[in-house]
């Protein structure tokens, strides 16, 4: 159990957060600059806020003005920063065993098993300097949870590295929380490492906590127009199956009473499943088509439509459920695009993604 | 090969140069550490009263140096009490005018080094346990290695140079205080000895040289190791 509370100006804000969480895993999810790595920072101990409360486990970390502050080194908190830093004099093993004690948990059945979820056996002889950016990460990953410590704190750790490499990496983060089971909190930007990893999230926009909540529930809800574009605009909802059609590979889903057609599934009818779609994967017609390979063509109105940069984000309302499209400026104008208007949105099965199949 | 005159002015220099370096070294990596890493009121200040020796006539140097260490100033007097010797015209007082000369050197090279290892490894060193002293001994100190080196030999070659506070605060007495610039400048004075001077000046370039290589030596293994660790 974390509680943070934390109060530092920034140079265009000021980072005022207040929350508390009982997650394993708890996702602090914002665009860059609104202040999460500099609440990760503050919770390290790195930096020193104006005004700071924190308690982990019912033992203070920090309490000021007024109370102790604990160094960095003694709260029991491992950084993971953005970019693996790894000590570049020091051997991959000597970074590993860095912290104190680590030398024991190394050669101990826990770091036998660490070592197995990171897959570092093979990096043991490699210079430090010779590893690329995923086996870095995966280096300082290690050496971290050599150190014990009581939680885990990554600052976006797949961001250094490329999609694939950071799909590879939450991977292992995911197979971290199962074996090691590490408390953890991470900072990221994507909504997709929140959904995949995190029990609890907070979102945070310049400097303030505009959300809390389990990942699912507080992005399939994009209350505030700020959250929704903070999210790339996906789509993300939970709906309950209504039926398989195995042979056509496809499942329905109750989106709000009208039936979405989304690639097949392993959930019984009547569960609920979490699905993502990117807002620009969803077409908007005037007619619905003939002899088109989409499976969805769903009546829908625009509710609300709103300029963002050099795009059109346009609220759609497809039975009860509202989802969101992103157009041109020139397509808007050439369909005459406006709140109130009916028309069918085209999304293909494929492009309904299955966030946990 | 250097006379037996001149190997006492070459080890009398170097012994100087040296001790310069090593009485200065911990103060140098001190400020040049609080210069570094710490934002506090008053920090151009002290870092130009750091720098003044630098830009300050040697000769105001040496004049100051004796006017707050002389025989008769508090500091020498308390000094020759506590040892029974004095501070100023001794071999010590070309320790102190080299150690102070060289001073601003040491600590600049220093700073630039600190500066150049990235604060975030002392913060994740921190964060995995380890206190500030063990993460500036076994991180910061072996990656600002070559810059502390670089530091060290810089002033070591200004002390073997000092001339100016030199002659004013330790005087020119032989065996004693006649570093190689004094010799030079007392061989200038006599006639006839223009080739005692030229030996000198060979050996005084030869000296400086052999402590630039070293540090490019020793620069070179540092790094032979760290590529290799």
């Amino acid at each position: 159990m974390i509680e943070v509370h934390l109060r530092q100006p920034l140079s265009e804000f000021e980072l005022n957060v207040d929350f508390r969480s009982e997650a394993p895993v708890l996702g602090i999810f914002g665009r860059s600059g609104s202040g999460k790595s500099t609440l990760l920072h503050g919770v390290a101990g790195i930096l020193r806020p104006k005004q700071e409360r924190i308690v982990l486990n019912g033992i203070p970390l920090a309490q000021r003005p007024g109370g102790r502050r604990l160094a960095p080194e003694k709260r029991g908190l491992a950084l993971i920063p953005q970019d693996p830093l790894l000590f570049p004099h020091l051997s991959t093993y000597a970074n590993l065993v860095y912290a104190p004690g680590a030398k024991n948990v190394f050669h101990s059945e826990r770091g036998r098993s660490i070592l197995e979820v990171l897959r570092l056996d093979s990096l043991l002889q490699r210079n430090p300097e010779s590893l690329s950016g995923g086996e870095r990460q995966r280096v300082a990953c290690g050496r971290a949870l050599l150190a014990q410590p009581r939680m885990l704190l990554l600052d976006e750790p797949a961001s250094s590295v490329d999609a694939e490499l950071a799909r590879e990496f939450l991977t292992l983060l995911l197979e971290a929380k199962r074996v090691l089971k590490v408390p953890m909190i991470f900072v990221t930007h994507r909504a997709s490492e929140l959904l995949a990893l995190a029990d609890d999230c907070l979102v945070l926009e310049k400097g303030r906590v505009v959300a809390q909540g389990p990942p699912v529930q507080v992005l399939a809800r994009p209350t505030q127009i700020g959250i929704a574009n903070l999210l790339g605009v996906d789509n993300l909802m939970r709906l309950p199956v209504l039926e398989h059609d195995p042979e056509g590979g496809i499942s329905f889903f109750d989106l709000g009473g009208v039936a979405l057609v989304a690639p097949l599934c392993a959930a019984a009818p009547g569960e609920e499943v979490d699905l993502g779609i990117y807002a620009e994967d969803l077409i908007l017609c005037e007619r619905k088509p003939e002899k088109i390979s989409a499976r969805n063509a769903l009546p829908a109105r625009i509710s609300n439509l709103e300029r963002i940069g050099n795009e059109f984000l346009v609220g759609l309302q497809i039975g009860r459920a509202e989802l969101y499209s992103r157009v041109t400026p020139s397509a808007r104008k050439e369909m005459d695009l406006k709140p109130g208007k009916e028309l069918v949105v085209l999304i293909k099965t494929t492009a309904c993604h299955l966030l946990n199949p | 090969m250097p006379s037996a005159a001149e190997w006492q002015v070459l080890a009398l220099a170097a012994r100087i140069a040296a001790a310069a370096v090593l009485l200065s070294f911990l103060p140098a990596l001190l400020l040049a550490w609080v210069l570094a890493r710490r934002s506090f009121r008053g920090k151009a200040l002290l870092q130009g009263f750091i720098m003044l020796p630098l830009v300050m006539p040697p000769v105001v140097t040496g004049y100051l140096l004796l006017t707050f260490l002389g025989r008769s100033s508090f500091i020498g007097r308390s000094w020759f009490a506590l040892t029974g010797h004095h501070l100023a015209y001794s071999t010590t007082a070309c320790v102190l005018a080299a150690a102070v000369v060289g001073f601003p050197l040491l600590v600049e090279a220093i700073r630039l080094s600190l500066l150049g290892v990235d604060p975030r490894l002392e913060s994740v060193s921190r964060s995995l346990g380890r206190g500030p002293t063990f993460t500036f001994i076994r991180i910061t100190l072996p990656l600002a290695l070559p810059g502390l080196l670089g530091g060290a030999v810089l002033s070591f070659t200004r002390a073997l140079g000092e001339f100016g506070a030199t002659m004013i605060f330790a005087g020119n007495i032989e065996g004693e205080t006649r570093q190689i610039p004094l010799a030079v400048y007392t061989l200038l004075n006599l006639p006839g000895s223009e080739t005692a001077v030229m030996r000198l000046t060979l050996l005084s370039i030869a000296l400086s040289l052999s402590a630039l290589l070293f540090m490019a030596w020793l620069t070179a293994r540092h790094r032979q190791r760290s590529g290799r660790s």
